[in-house]
């Protein structure tokens, strides 16, 4: 008779009620399989005993920390969650930076309608050292952020349910590296919006928290919004042998953004006078040129480096992390951005990005 | 605004982020931020979370220590999750499984980064072997737990949190749903997991 297999033997462990009784029958009877049992027994044991914790939480205090959290204004919009530990995904300073963004598309003077004032037209990266990361101040203190649309992906089938769904196009990859092969699973997200409304008085709460003077609020200011709106985006990942995710090829209709209200030199200058905004990346943000359309990419300088090339005529930034011999490369082509990224060196991820088709 | 934060991560899946390693990691953080995004209102908590944290709170604890190995790092992770969770529009019914996936990812996180503060209870663990009376805690040594968690941030990610997880006491029903595995393969996951590990430990206790 065939042995049950390993993950079968495993769950025995733990739960033998889910373990067929075909399977069971068959282990009183086998040497073999009750050898193998032992063994991860003995090792199940031995990792439990290496990770269990020590003493057992305080729940009625840590419910109080957890309130006085959710009890401050400017902290829950911006629940701290994971974003402490991935400091350049989560941070504040990414909304600080992002709106910095939209902003510099401006040119245009107010408009009664949506005016669209920004198209993402390339990257460039703009290095903080982890520590600014942390220090800046998150938007959501200086007005309201309404987030529309659903954040989350969904795996779909294949490429052609990936491009339906999206209305992207694909990017098809050539070669694959080395060590990496197999068929990529393909995932879509839908369009997102943002809209940030500027409040004169949250900031100026704000500012006063943190013990810091707000520069004057320029007139008209106060209630003007700007709202940002980006994807639809699909990505296609290969899993190393190991299980890894190896290399993903993601495609997204980039950032653009749309305003109603206060010209933006106005809300751009204002944002990039407040407090806790380090004076290069001020001064670097505001070179960003109004209709250049650059998409800042704030990674802390202390952990990637960063260089350009170029990939079917445009310029590409890439970025290494070689702590974690991870690369990524990521460019914008006609409002759509297009990114590499994988366990790999640099050299290997700008040949599958020139490679793509 | 969140906009980097979502259209990055679709677009550029781990593009910018140390720690967000390829698209695992990086399409868990959006799954983790979907519930974020769908507030009506900033100031708006969930009406059940307390009654949940009064349940989950030592379990989601419970996950972060056996991946980071200090009680107090863990804390301030079960406090990040639950903040998250706390504006989230997360089903009741799946909170026991979303808060342990998010604390073993953000413990990973941590974990992996390296960035692990000194804390008084580091010095108090080392204080607690030398005294130490359980025959577990004694065979298992403070180099060995360090070992593991060592070899715990280099597995696969999907593993680490399905050993943690089970090792956290969610059945295998519970882990399959949580990490999107069939029933069938939590077993393997979690051995495959275990047996790198015990390999780990065992290599280097024949190399002392």
């Amino acid at each position: 008779m065939r042995h049950p297999s390993d993950g079968v033997l495993r769950r025995l462990l733990d739960e033998p009620a889910g373990v067929s009784d075909a399977d069971r029958a068959h282990l009183t009877g086998c040497p073999q399989c009750l050898g193998t049992l032992a063994t991860m027994r003995t090792d199940a044991t031995a990792l439990d005993s290496a990770l269990a914790p020590q003493g057992s939480p305080d729940v009625d205090a840590a419910w109080r920390r957890l309130s006085a959290a959710t009890a401050e204004p400017e902290r829950v919009a911006t629940p701290a969650r994971a974003g402490r530990f991935r400091p350049a995904m989560r941070r504040p300073v990414v909304a600080a930076v992002a709106a910095a963004v939209v902003l510099t598309g401006a040119g245009t003077a107010a408009a009664n309608d949506w005016l669209q004032i920004f198209r993402t037209e390339q990257v460039q990266p703009v290095a903080l050292s982890t520590a600014d990361l942390i220090a800046l101040p998150d938007l959501s203190a200086y007005g309201d952020v309404v987030v529309t649309g659903d954040g989350d992906l969904r795996t779909v089938d294949d490429a052609a349910a990936a491009e339906a769904e999206s209305g992207l196009e694909l990017p098809e990859v050539a070669d694959l590296p080395r060590g990496i092969s197999g068929e990529p699973t393909y995932q879509v997200g839908s369009e997102i919006s943002a809209t940030f409304t500027f409040s004169a008085d949250r900031a100026a709460q704000a500012a006063a928290a943190a013990g810091e003077t707000l520069p004057p609020a320029p007139a008209g200011l106060d209630g003007a919004t700007v709202r940002m709106v980006a994807g639809p985006g699909v990505a296609q990942a290969w899993e190393s042998s190991a299980g890894v995710p190896a290399l993903v090829v993601g495609r997204a209709v980039a950032p653009t953004a749309y305003s109603s209200g206060v010209p933006f030199e106005t809300v751009r200058d204002h944002l990039l006078s407040l407090p806790g905004l380090p004076d290069d990346v001020a001064a670097q943000l505001s070179t960003f040129t109004a209709d250049g359309g650059t998409l800042p990419l704030p990674v802390p300088s202390d952990r990637v480096s960063t260089s350009t090339a170029e990939v079917d005529g445009v310029q590409a930034t890439v970025l290494g992390l070689d702590e974690l011999s991870m690369s990524a490369v990521v460019w914008v082509d006609e409002g759509v951005v297009t990114a590499v990224a994988g366990s790999l060196d640099v050299d290997e991820v700008l040949s599958v990005a020139q490679g793509l088709r | 605004m969140e906009l980097i934060r979502h259209g990055g991560a679709r677009a550029a899946a781990a593009l910018a982020a140390p720690g967000a390693v390829g698209g695992i990691s990086a399409g868990r953080a959006v799954g983790r931020e979907r519930g974020a995004v769908s507030r009506s209102s900033p100031g708006a908590v969930r009406a059940d979370l307390e009654d949940v944290f009064r349940r989950d709170y030592p379990l989601v604890v419970g996950v972060a220590a056996r991946v980071l190995g200090s009680r107090d790092q863990a804390e301030d992770v079960a406090q990040d999750v639950f903040l998250s969770f706390g504006h989230s529009a997360v089903p009741a019914g799946e909170a026991r499984g979303w808060l342990s996936v998010a604390a073993a990812h953000t413990a990973l996180n941590l974990l992996r980064s390296g960035r692990r503060r000194a804390s008084r209870e580091e010095f108090s663990a080392v204080a607690q072997d030398a005294v130490v009376s359980d025959v577990a805690d004694a065979v298992v040594t403070r180099e060995e737990r360090r070992r593991v968690r060592t070899a715990l941030a280099q597995l696969p990610r999907k593993q680490a949190v399905a050993l943690v997880l089970r090792h956290s006491g969610l059945s295998y029903t519970e882990v399959a749903a949580a990490l999107d595995l069939s029933p069938g393969s939590v077993g393997t996951t979690v051995r495959r997991a275990e047996s790198a590990l015990r390999k780990e430990l065992n290599r280097h206790a024949s190399s002392l």
